[in-house]
């Protein structure tokens, strides 16, 4: 029986779909059988960071309303054998499913998979409650951001009182520089509000971007600090202890001339 | 030699009826008819048109197409530029090559069945 995680944050825009994209991969690098859950049903992104948009046929939503087999909605990744994609519907709506179906749905990839990874959408509405009812463990990411940290709290709230305990945490985006120099909140102020267990912090980089765009996961990618961050975070998921990473960025020689005369 | 297709060469479409969509078709945004459907626009990633006929962009087809979506092989499917998502003839579905190394050409294409495999021609309006 494998694990099924939720991976969800309540605000948009703070890194879910990149954190299941590279936790899955990372699961999947580790030799585990995995497969991911797109349940932002009508605005799809997961299969298009992972690359695999051109290869969909059927989705989530044929596979509940019986249109296909699970097995023929599952898309095989292109980069690992252990590593499967069950896509959201672009074109229905949140309301095409329910918490029932997906329970059902995620017993049934339970049997078959070590790891069953859920991308659930923004908000607190339908498609949250779909995307956490057959989840048995949760993820909350963040960023160190007020609003972000609000709904993280929010979320963590919610995920309580629906019986999914103990929630972990992801920071994203963190910016070592602003932190040191007191404009970002740092990790302590964000545990201090929302007292969980941290399973990583994930430092901001500009790879991110390129390899999203791309649809190669960071994690894939050597030189990338957070495909290192994520690769800690598949590792620590698997039961593995790995201290935090040092996200402090290198600082040159010019730049700490410039950090002692207070410009940063 | 580069194969062309001429219009004398499709199946004439003038019997069925044909859908005229006036704007480009947006990701998550479905068209479906029993006909022909002609877009007057862009067909974005995302987005999806299946038609029981064949299906024409004039625009920018880059999401996902299904021609002779009631079996009908002889279906075709022409843009002015053929970036797609996923082209499905019939029973048949095709993608572009990993990599995305690929260009979209310059000219307008046409896919259709030959052989038993979708096939992407020039498309030329005469020969």
């Amino acid at each position: 029986m494998g694990e099924v995680l939720v991976i969800t944050s309540g605000k948009g825009g703070v890194g879910k779909t990149t954190t299941t994209a590279n936790i899955g991969t990372g699961l999947a690098l580790m030799g585990k059988k995995v497969v991911m859950l797109d349940t932002d049903i009508g605005l799809r992104n997961l299969d298009v960071v992972l690359g695999l948009e051109n290869r969909i046929v059927y989705d989530l939503v044929d596979v509940v309303w019986g249109n296909c087999r699970l097995k023929q909605a599952l898309i095989k990744d292109k980069r690992f054998e252990n590593m499967f994609l069950l896509p959201a519907a672009q074109t229905k709506d949140k309301t095409a499913i329910t918490a029932s179906q997906m329970r059902e749905l995620c017993a049934n990839l339970q049997e078959e998979f070590d790891y069953v990874i859920i991308d659930c959408p923004a908000g607190i509405e339908h498609g949250f409650k779909n995307a956490i009812a057959g989840a048995k463990q949760a993820i909350v990411v963040t960023t160190p951001e007020v609003s972000a940290v609000r709904d993280a709290d929010r979320i963590i709230g919610l995920l309580e009182a629906a019986g999914l305990k103990a929630p972990k945490l992801i920071i994203n985006r963190i910016r070592s520089r602003m932190v040191q120099a007191g404009d970002m909140m740092s990790i302590e102020d964000i545990m201090d509000i929302l007292a969980v267990d941290l399973l990583g912090i994930v430092p901001d980089d500009d790879f991110i971007v390129v390899s999203t765009n791309r649809g190669e996961p960071a994690v894939l990618d050597e030189r990338s600090l957070a495909g290192q961050a994520y690769r800690n975070i598949s590792k620590r998921i698997m039961g593995e202890e790995i201290p935090l990473l040092n996200i402090q960025e290198k600082t040159g020689f010019w730049q700490k001339i410039r950090q002692a005369f207070g410009n940063r | 030699m580069e194969m062309a297709l001429a219009l004398d060469d499709l199946k004439d479409i003038q019997k069925e009826k044909t859908l005229l969509v006036q704007k480009t078709v947006r990701s998550g945004q479905c068209i479906r008819f029993e006909g022909n459907v002609v877009v007057l626009g862009d067909v974005n990633p995302g987005a999806e048109i299946a038609a029981a006929g064949h299906v024409a962009v004039f625009g920018a087809l880059r999401g996902l197409v299904h021609a002779g979506a009631k079996g009908d092989k002889e279906a075709v499917i022409i843009a002015l530029s053929l970036e797609p998502t996923q082209l499905r003839i019939a029973d048949h579905i095709t993608r572009p090559p990993d990599g995305g190394n690929w260009e979209a050409s310059s000219f307008p294409e046409i896919a259709h069945i030959q052989d038993n495999m979708v096939v992407i021609d020039r498309y030329l309006p005469s020969k």
